[in-house]
């Protein structure tokens, strides 16, 4: 009986003593936030387990090196930023409840997105219950802008349909006599790869390009000689790839076989690859691909970007890296014209506002966006010169001339 | 359909089906041997892809020359396989476990290689990955050529292995009745460890030729092991020849297939080709009386 008295008391003073620290630490924190001088802190969900896992740790890497630079820079609005990064193992579930506790159990000030589509739509959604800001570096497919989102922003420089525009205007305005008058299609059956290829399918047949040839293929999809064989015997003046890596690097080969020879072959996201000279050799001539980033862009806060990178990291950023950092240029933007970084929906909509009206210099290039938070932009346009790979498309940040038709492969 | 179309793809569907034949045969090798289902024999085709691209990355040589090592340490790795982990399986059961057991193997060696290779695609650049010359009007690529020469090389000296020679005649007696093999002085025990090292080696060949004309990464054997088993089953459980003929029928339909039907439903055939078999002809079209037992 005395030891259940003694324990009652105990746990008594324990919980009294759990609520006083409850609302010591309640106050602090408050007190802080008024006062300026505490962290921003911002919360993200990657997945960096799982299937999204490589593209999950390169978004981190560009999230922590944005970070870093601003932290070595003054802050923003004067205070240091802190991230606050979960992991959701590439799911969908995980990454509407990971959302729901940065913003409602840990209290954060702001939230970036995190990678592809299938986790960014989820996301998003917590974060216009709560009307929180939510701009996000990867979720290219239409599908992220029909879900009524008034709140997201893509923070890349064009969605997946526009990622050919700069080469759709080129082909269209060439002379008569080197215009391509016919064209075949290869795709992937997966939204982003078909939304390039079908992108610059569209504006060709509203040109007048024939579509002679197209042919879709699961991703699984190893053996490409029968695609090939059908493309060969359409013969048709240019090759359009809605590809990922290895389907575009085996139809090349594939083509090369039957001896078909194109004015001009382009595949989106292979060519861009460290690994697909390896594999193709000098083949690569003239081979062109759309690209949302390259190191060498002359855009003003790039070189800054790679040079900070680079030196922490050991070697230069990709794609994924950038536009984590665009993510951090575009909230940073919004926040300094704010002037306030919080939960409180009063500021929220403010940073929602502002970028609804504002354009915004980036690593990739100045970014607008429309209502659905569509980037007004295209892609560069990049093709194998001499063996690099170079921009070529558009005219003012090109690095060499647009070679067509292309050399035989 | 155009008519140079139509030639090109039955060219296409013959070289397609000589790979199928030569990456199936050691599957059907093993299940006649020992009724093991060895799901790891696609994951040792890749494994002997990365070797053969290793091999030509460190060295500069031809792939085809990475098949003096390839050959004989997958036979070795064969053998040992079969005498230190098959062999414990209970015999009851040996059909089931196996599956099982040889799951983990091909789980182990994409886990090896993503560890030592990276995910990354790899693919041997070759100076003659794009040469072809015409026959007929229709192209005939020469890394493809070289795959199909393997290919009947390799089933022919098999096929000849298992008829002619004193081994052969061991390892059907061993494949037909275990114990009359053994009431006549054959060491079963050593002769199913050779046979099993008998597929594994097909599977260096196999392994070397997909190398030469495809982009490989650790998982890729994922997309091979489905194909393969509906190959071997058509052809009747534990016969070389009918997986050899299964594999031509399936690669020349599948090829076929591709021009009025596309990629997608194209490759349904071969899993429409598998129920079909089991519906019809549970023990597969061409293979022996063999598979009736099981």
């Amino acid at each position: 009986m005395k030891l259940s008295n003694g324990l009652r008391l105990g746990a008594l003073l324990s919980t009294a003593a759990l609520v006083l620290t409850g609302c010591l630490s309640g106050n602090s924190g408050q007190g802080g936030g008024e006062g300026g001088e505490d962290p921003i802190r911002i919360g993200i969900s990657l997945p960096l387990t799982g299937d999204f896992s490589e593209p999950g740790k390169g978004v981190r890497r560009g999230y922590e090196a944005w970070a870093g630079y601003v932290n070595a820079n003054g802050g923003l609005l004067g205070r240091q930023v802190e991230l606050t990064i979960l992991d959701d193992q590439s799911n969908a579930d995980r990454v509407a409840a990971d959302y729901e506790k940065l913003i409602n159990q840990d209290g954060v000030d702001l939230v970036f997105g995190p990678f592809s589509t299938r986790l960014v739509v989820p996301a998003a959604q917590v974060a216009e219950d709560y009307g929180f800001l939510f701009v996000e570096p990867a979720g290219a497919a239409e599908e992220v802008f029909t879900q009524g989102f008034d709140n997201l922003f893509y923070a890349a420089p064009a969605v997946a349909n526009d990622h050919y525009n700069h080469l759709a205007e080129e082909i269209l305005a060439m002379p008569a006599g080197e215009r391509p008058e016919t064209a075949a299609y290869a795709v992937m059956d997966d939204p982003f790869a078909q939304g390039t290829a079908y992108g610059l399918k569209e504006k060709l047949e509203a040109g007048g390009v024939r579509t002679v040839a197209d042919e879709v293929y699961p991703p699984n999809t190893t053996d490409f000689g029968s695609i090939a064989a059908k493309i060969a015997d359409s013969n048709a003046d240019i090759m359009v790839g809605g590809t990922q890596y290895q389907d575009a690097v085996n139809l090349i080969v594939s083509l090369r076989q039957l001896g078909y020879q194109p004015d001009m072959a382009a595949f989106s996201t292979a060519p861009t690859n460290p690994e697909f000279p390896k594999a193709i050799g000098q083949q690569t001539e003239g081979i062109i691909s759309p690209t949302g980033y390259t190191p060498e862009a002359d855009y003003p806060s790039n070189k800054e970007f790679v040079d900070y990178y680079t030196e922490q990291n050991g070697a230069p950023p990709n794609e994924d890296e950038a536009n984590a950092w665009t993510t951090g240029q575009v909230v940073a933007a919004a926040v300094e014209a704010a002037g306030c970084a919080d939960p409180a929906p009063e500021c929220q909509g403010k940073l929602i506002d502002w970028l609804h009206n504002n354009e915004v210099d980036t690593v990739v290039g100045p970014l607008s966006w429309d209502e659905a938070g569509r980037p007004q932009g295209a892609h560069l346009i990049q093709q194998y010169v001499d063996g690099e790979i170079k921009i070529v498309l558009p005219e003012d940040t090109k690095e060499a001339d647009l070679i067509h038709p292309k050399p035989k492969w | 359909m155009s008519g140079p179309l139509l030639l090109q793809s039955l060219v296409l569907g013959v070289l397609l089906g000589g790979l199928y034949a030569l990456l199936a045969a050691g599957l059907t090798l093993y299940f006649g041997v020992m009724r093991v289902v060895m799901i790891a024999h696609s994951a040792f085709l890749i494994l002997a892809a990365y070797l053969a691209w290793f091999f030509t990355r460190e060295t500069g040589l031809d792939p085809l020359l990475s098949l003096v090592f390839t050959v004989p340490l997958f036979f070795g790795a064969g053998v040992l396989m079969q005498r230190l982990l098959i062999s414990r399986l209970r015999p009851a059961t040996l059909t089931m476990m196996s599956v099982l057991l040889t799951f983990s193997i091909a789980l182990v060696i994409e886990g090896t290689l993503g560890f030592a290779f990276s995910g990354t695609h790899r693919r041997i650049r070759l100076p003659y990955s794009g040469a072809h010359f015409e026959l007929f009007g229709a192209s005939i690529a020469v890394v493809k050529l070289i795959g199909f020469g393997l290919a009947g090389f390799s089933l022919v000296a098999l096929y000849l292995l298992l008829k002619k020679t004193r081994f052969g005649q061991a390892l059907r007696a061993t494949m037909q009745h275990k114990d009359a093999a053994q009431l006549v002085g054959i060491n079963t025990d050593r002769v199913a460890g050779y046979g099993f090292g008998l597929g594994l080696a097909t599977a260096a060949i196999g392994g070397t030729a997909l190398s030469l004309d495809s982009t490989i990464y650790p998982s890729l054997h994922w997309h091979w092991i489905g194909p393969l088993m509906a190959v071997i089953v058509v052809g009747g459980l534990g016969s070389v020849p009918g997986a050899a003929i299964a594999a031509m029928a399936l690669g020349l339909g599948q090829s076929l297939l591709q021009i009025p039907l596309g990629t997608t439903w194209a490759q349904t055939f071969f899993y429409v080709a598998l129920f079909a078999t089991l519906m019809l002809r549970p023990q597969g079209f061409f293979g022996g009386r063999l598979a009736q037992r099981f």
